[in-house]
């Protein structure tokens, strides 16, 4: 959970931060101050993330990573130095993101996710899986929200990207609305300030709640109701694309590869096809197009889907503003972003 | 199938490489964007920024670092981003791109330019640049959580100008000088009075009382009685405030007093004005001092210093200080210096904060703290890392279309706070074409301006309607009376002597034209004069076909505004422009927006009338999309621009 302690903002910070207090104001940023995050998964996406989140000014961050820095792997990633082919992606990318930053601590863990006991999820308050696969993405979804911990998971393939968020049953937050000022006669802003008015300076927050289901449930929707097809129009494909390239990645423990370009659209086209048929639905839903596109993490795809997801990271940690419910998917070749639900109603 | 680099198709990956492009601006959108073009495989990239980097560019400009403060963004920037690809060939020019050094053939030596601005003179201007030398542009801006990017294309889409931007919001001389009613119009008037005690004179930034102000007047006659009164009022007024100041050797309670007290006392008989009033108090600095309570120090608050609100004894005393610094500051730089007032220097911006709150106080207004005297005196736009993250992957993927010979595919895209109704974050919509009648892309532009010929000198012509009106650099101007005379040339020392005279003495009349040429951006603008004597006071000329002070938009629920904002502007200076701050540092775009989400920036909303059209892959036709929650209100007022486009 986060801290309790009202950790003080000091004048430095107050200078580094002064332009997004000027946004979220001084409480949202003393919670980002007290919060921990887990990132698992340092690719380009990670990267993007990892960066967001420490120029906002979170307390601690940890960069969870096994895999070894690859020109493929690391095509987005502006963390790790060219010179670190090899390495652990990990801790190649410690030493510049702690540079973003020196108030934050950043530390690097080259263990693989899997291997994680339950016990090391638990002292974060935000857990952030890339890259990592459908298994376990749901593992370390219904462990982190049985204990309260908020969970996104997200990643780029080519031009497309999502995130997902799991905020627990209950998320609260506040949100800023303008105060309707009632006129008073002895003081108020100005004498000619006769009927009652919206002043831009001076906002209340009211409290809301919103809530979120697991990513099992999120993904295991019954498309073969009467309700749901009728639904089916109105639903971003990115979902169905989304199924596809997590199924692709569980059977083949990678994500499509430029290098074996056409074997894997091939495959690609058949998993679309399976995967559509298991949910009762048509293949016609989404067409060979895609296949082309899917490949690689693509840096300027990760600027944005990192973008939205840090975002909605320090949404969620500074309990402030509505959190996108419970999707966002980004085409990067129409430039749609689509925030959309899914899961029981 | 074809071969991949990365993500790419591998003839757009080669094409990256070897083309050459242009960045403009290296700050939030900035720094984001060479990360992104040097990882896309971009090889070739000149990026030009004028600015050096500030401890508040920190929290977003990530190709910056504490120990890099004070120095060239573009330099840094380069330096930074050569890491992610040491191969890559990036030219930095700290600079204006406004200087003439950037020329048209300059511009064509690049594929591509993206604009990275913050303010809209330089907007204005590259756009005149790419348009005179037919090189696509993408343009983009952030403001808080909103952003937009854009694509511009000579004879395709629209310009950066076709649609009229909304005026600038300026304030009547007479609400600054008599009778304020918000906040804002203290703050205005404070930042006048630091230019008339320690900057330069304006004769546009009086802060005394306004004599001649109509509505004080119960009848013409006496109006111009009292004017020739004060003329002869006595010293105080006849001697500029500056003059006084420096008699009294900048005694701060000699100036409180005049300030605060006498001025304020005058005003008081000026009794028209407060009929429907409520009258101001005057201060008197030793009533205060004595029925001060010692200041007990407050144990300490989680709050911020700056976001405290002080009582009137102790911004009484932070007018004092400030101004014995801000003399020991003059007195430093020697005899007949000026300041220039800087939000980022504490002294100045401890003034303002009590000058304006003294005046609040006066005029029964809440009192505001530091903190937001200083978001709305220094035109402050909220500004965070993950906006800019996002604009700026749009810009390139914007980009890759342009060089993949994919115009058709371009498209202006709208981040918003929240999803629209039809649950779009990301909101593309087809780029709309060039207007016909557009005073910049027009094959011939032309436009009508309503001026009064008697009252109008050469140099308001150059420096109000020609530069800041329609955003020449260097205008040459020669009246179409058969001579071709030359009215203005911008060649130093030839037509100077014309500055102060009126343009009826070279014979402009009603129906005139005016040839006006910019050189450097290659831009003719035929100017028809009408004559008018009945512009609004403080008014000096009104472009027709255009509402001299648009009013906002209505804030229906079934307009969706959608706005492009001015970018992360969050130094004095427009970076990247040589535009002199001081210009429009006192003009606010102010508006209650009660959408808006950030608590203490002033909004700016957007007036243009332009529509746009949800993208094609939509079965909704309708032009009319559902405003969504807080994502119409563009937070966004700036320096020199708020510069939105507003698109419903
Ligand atoms: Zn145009």
């Amino acid at each position: 959970m986060i801290e309790k302690e009202d950790p003080v903002i000091s004048e430095e910070e107050a200078a580094q931060y002064d332009r997004q207090i000027r946004l979220w104001g001084l409480d949202a940023q003393k919670r980002l101050r007290g919060s921990r995050v887990l990132l698992a998964g340092v690719g380009g996406l990670g990267a993007e993330l990892a960066k967001n989140l420490i120029l906002a000014g979170i307390k601690g961050l940890t960069l969870l990573d096994h895999e070894q820095v690859s020109e493929e792997s690391c095509r987005a990633q502006f963390l790790v130095p060219v010179s670190a082919q090899g390495q652990n992606r990990a801790q190649a990318s410690l030493e510049r993101a702690q540079n973003l930053n020196p108030m934050v601590e950043v530390h690097a863990d080259p263990d693989r996710v899997e291997d994680k006991p339950d016990d090391f999820f638990l002292q974060f308050d935000v857990v952030c899986l890339t890259g990592c696969s459908r298994d376990l993405m749901v593992r370390v979804d219904q462990l982190c929200s049985q204990h309260n911990i908020k969970v996104f998971c997200g990643d780029v393939y080519g031009y497309y990207g999502y995130m997902f968020c799991n905020l627990g049953q209950e998320h609260s937050y506040v949100e800023e609305k303008l105060k309707v000022v009632k006129p008073s006669p002895s003081s108020n802003d100005g004498p000619e300030a006769k009927k009652a008015k919206v002043d831009p300076n001076e906002t209340t927050m009211v409290k809301k709640t919103a809530s979120f289901c697991n990513l099992k449930e999120a993904l295991e929707v019954d498309w073969t109701s009467e309700k749901a097809k009728a639904n089916l129009k109105r639903t971003p494909v990115d979902y169905f694309l989304l199924h596809v390239l997590l199924k692709f990645r569980t059977d083949k423990g990678r994500d499509p590869d430029p290098k074996s370009c056409a074997d894997d659209s091939q495959l690609l086209k058949q998993i679309r096809d399976d995967v559509l048929e298991a949910m009762g639905l048509s293949g016609d839903l989404l067409s060979d197009e895609f296949i082309s596109y899917c490949f690689s993490e693509m840096s300027p795809v990760c600027a944005v889907v990192g973008g939205v997801l840090g975002q909605e990271v320090v949404k969620a940690l500074s309990q402030r503003d509505t959190p996108h419910r419970n999707f966002f998917f980004f085409d990067g070749r129409k430039g749609n972003g689509v925030v959309d639900y899914f899961g029981p109603n | 199938m074809a071969q991949l680099v990365g993500s790419l198709r591998k003839e757009l990956a080669d094409s990256l490489s070897s083309c050459k492009v242009l960045v403009v601006g290296a700050g939030g959108i900035g720094c984001e964007l060479l990360k992104n073009l040097v990882l896309t495989g971009f090889k070739n990239i000149d990026v030009i920024d004028l600015d050096t980097i500030d401890v508040s560019n920190l929290n977003r400009q990530f190709l910056f670092q504490k120990k890099h403060v004070g120095k060239s963004k573009a330099q840094v920037a380069k330096e930074s981003a050569l890491q992610f690809c040491p191969s890559a060939n990036i030219t930095a020019y700290h600079d204006s791109i406004m200087n003439p050094d950037y020329n048209v053939e300059f511009f064509r030596q690049f594929m591509l330019v993206m604009n990275a601005l913050d303010n809209r003179a330089a907007r204005n201007h590259v756009n005149r640049m790419c348009l005179a030398a037919d090189i696509p542009l993408v343009e983009s801006g952030t403001a808080g959580y909103l952003g937009q990017v854009t694509v511009i294309k000579k004879g395709m889409t629209e310009c950066y100008e076709c649609q009229p931007k909304p005026a600038q919001k300026t304030f009547p001389g007479c609400t600054i000088r008599n009778t304020p009613s918000e906040p804002i119009h203290c703050i205005v008037w404070a930042k006048y009075l630091f230019n008339q005690l320690f900057g330069e004179e304006d004769a546009d930034q009086e802060v005394s009382p306004d004599t001649a102000d109509p509505e004080a007047a119960w009848n013409p006659e006496e109006t111009a009685a009292r004017a020739t009164a004060s003329e002869k009022d006595g010293d105080i007024r006849r001697v500029s405030t500056k003059e006084w100041a420096r008699s009294t050797g900048y005694d701060p309670i000699k100036l409180f007093n005049k300030l605060f007290k006498d001025d304020i006392m005058y005003l008081l008989t000026m009794d028209k004005l407060w009929k429907k009033r409520k009258a101001p108090t005057p201060l008197d600095w030793q009533q205060l001092e004595n029925s001060a309570h010692p200041q007990e120090e407050s144990p300490t608050t989680s709050g911020l210093k700056d976001q405290q609100v002080l009582d009137v004894w102790g911004y009484c005393q932070l007018f004092q200080h400030s101004v014995e610094s801000l003399r020991s500051q003059l007195q430093e730089k020697g005899e007949g210096s000026e300041l220039v007032w800087d939000k980022d220097d504490p002294p100045a911006m401890d003034f303002v904060t009590a000058a304006a709150n003294l005046r609040m106080n006066i005029f029964s207004m809440n009192m505001k703290s530091r903190f937001d005297v200083k978001s709305m005196a220094g035109n402050i736009i909220p500004a965070i890392a993950t906006t800019n993250a996002v604009i700026a992957g749009l810009i390139v993927l914007e980009g890759l279309k342009i060089l993949s010979g994919e115009l058709d595919s371009c498209r202006t895209i709208f981040l918003n706070k929240c999803p629209n109704l039809r649950k779009k974050l990301l909101v593309p919509c087809i780029l709309d074409k060039p207007s016909l009648n557009c005073y910049v892309c027009a094959s011939k532009p032309e436009v009508t301006v309503k001026v009064n010929v008697q009252k109008t000198t050469v140099l308001s012509l150059q420096d109000k309607i020609l530069k800041e009106r329609f955003g020449m650099v260097a205008p040459d101007v020669q009246i179409e009376d058969g001579k071709g005379t030359i009215l203005i040339s911008s060649e130093e020392g030839e037509t100077e002597t014309n500055n102060n005279k009126f343009i009826s003495d070279f014979g402009i009349r009603n129906g005139s034209r005016l040839q006006a040429d910019d050189f450097l951006q290659d831009y003719t603008l035929l100017i028809n004069v009408l004559h008018t004597e009945e512009l609004e006071r403080d008014v000096e000329f009104e472009v027709v076909g255009e509402a001299p002070d648009k009013a906002p938009p209505p804030q229906s629920n079934q307009e969706e505004v959608n706005s492009i904002t001015n970018g992360n502007k969050d130094s004095a200076q427009p970076s990247t422009s040589s535009k002199a701050a001081a210009d429009d540092d006192d003009i606010m775009i102010v508006d209650s927006d009660e959408e808006r989400g950030a608590p203490s920036s002033s909004a700016a909303v957007t007036t243009s009338t332009k529509r746009k059209h949800p993208d094609s892959e939509t079965s909704e036709t309708s032009t009319k999309r559902p405003r969504t929650d807080q994502s119409a209100a563009a937070a966004a007022t700036d320096d020199d621009n708020d510069d939105i486009i507003a698109l419903d």
